[in-house]
């Protein structure tokens, strides 16, 4: 079990400096248009498969681009302009679900899930390895005689 | 060691069956409407023969809002009879409007000439602004409001009678029923 440690920190380390990276080199969006690709990157298309609004042609992607590029106009923040929608279609038009527990849920599974495994199978191990020879006071001493016998 | 061990297999299979089964049942696009229970959306918009028609004209009355579009082929020639049925029925008590989904108008009337015109105004939504104030994601889809203007209920897909019937229940007045 101990083994796999320093592997389990090494990818750990490369997750987190991707992400730092990814961070860091993520455009913040201050201009309006800015904004409002990254808006269009975040909301569904409605008619689409799995497309984004910044990512599809249809009317729908169309029109919704417009009302966007309107509200940003406007002066509203990124978190109306996403609201606007989500009063509309509700939290399915985000891409991305906006609940943390919806990100943590399945990597916890995937954990609670793979030290459930590890439990078992160690326990297996364990109940099928043979038991543990313990001596009897007579067995040592015999040993210990017939090993004294052999240094003679 | 060993009894325990088939006990995973309903621990795992159950839940997996459940999953799958619930998933593959619905359709993905088919959301809950946060429209329900909230004011319907207001519009002004043109019908087919070139009149104004607008939300505030229905205001008091219940009324269905059907998107639909001359392409949507079989859904929208399956609900056909199911709305120029409803509308024959209770046309004196809710008002029947079609809003068009991204279609050609001359498409859409060539539609209503080959599958019969029950005689309810049909609006045109140019750009689909009326389609995304109502959350719409593919015609067919229906709205029902209620004579207080609110969203009462929402079908996703080709209305049947039976649907037809119940949902209107929740928006007409007890004695027309």
């Amino acid at each position: 079990m101990i083994r796999w440690w320093p592997a389990a920190a090494v990818g750990l380390a490369f997750a987190v400096a991707a992400l730092a990276v990814i961070t860091i080199l993520t455009p913040s969006g201050s201009t309006p248009d800015q904004r409002a690709d990254a808006l269009a990157g975040e909301l569904r298309c409605p008619d689409c498969q799995g497309l984004s609004v910044a990512d599809s042609p249809t009317q729908s992607a169309r029109e919704i681009r417009r009302q966007i590029d309107g509200l940003v106009g406007e002066g509203a923040s990124d978190d109306a302009v996403r609201q606007h929608f989500v009063d509309r279609y509700g939290e399915w038009i985000l891409l991305a679900p906006t609940a943390p527990a919806a990100w943590i849920l399945p990597y916890a599974a995937i954990l609670a899930g793979s030290i459930a495994l590890a439990a078992w199978l160690r326990a297996r191990r364990s109940s099928n390895a043979p038991p543990s020879p313990t001596l009897t006071e007579d067995e040592r001493r015999r040993i210990r005689a017939d090993a004294e016998a052999l240094d003679a | 060691m060993r009894r325990t061990r088939w006990l995973l297999v309903p621990i795992i299979v159950i839940p997996v069956t459940w999953l799958l089964l619930s998933g593959f049942s619905r359709d993905p696009r088919e959301v809950a409407s946060p429209l329900i229970g909230r004011p319907a959306p207001e519009w002004t918009l043109t019908t087919l023969d070139g009149e104004t028609l607008s939300s505030n004209d229905l205001a008091g009355r219940p009324y269905v809002v059907n998107f639909w579009a001359s392409w949507c082929i079989p859904a929208c020639v399956d609900e056909h009879p199911v709305l120029a049925d409803a509308f024959a029925r209770f046309g004196d008590d809710v008002e029947f409007v079609g809003i068009l989904y991204q279609d050609d108008p001359a498409a859409a009337a060539g539609f209503l000439g080959r599958y019969g015109d029950a005689g309810y105004p049909h609006v045109m939504d140019p750009g689909g602004r009326m389609a995304i104030e109502f959350g719409v994601t593919g015609p067919p889809e229906t709205f029902f409001v209620d004579a207080a203007g609110n969203v009462a209920d929402k079908n996703f897909g080709p209305l049947t009678d039976a649907v037809m019937a119940e949902k209107l229940n929740s928006i007409m007045p007890a004695a027309s029923r």
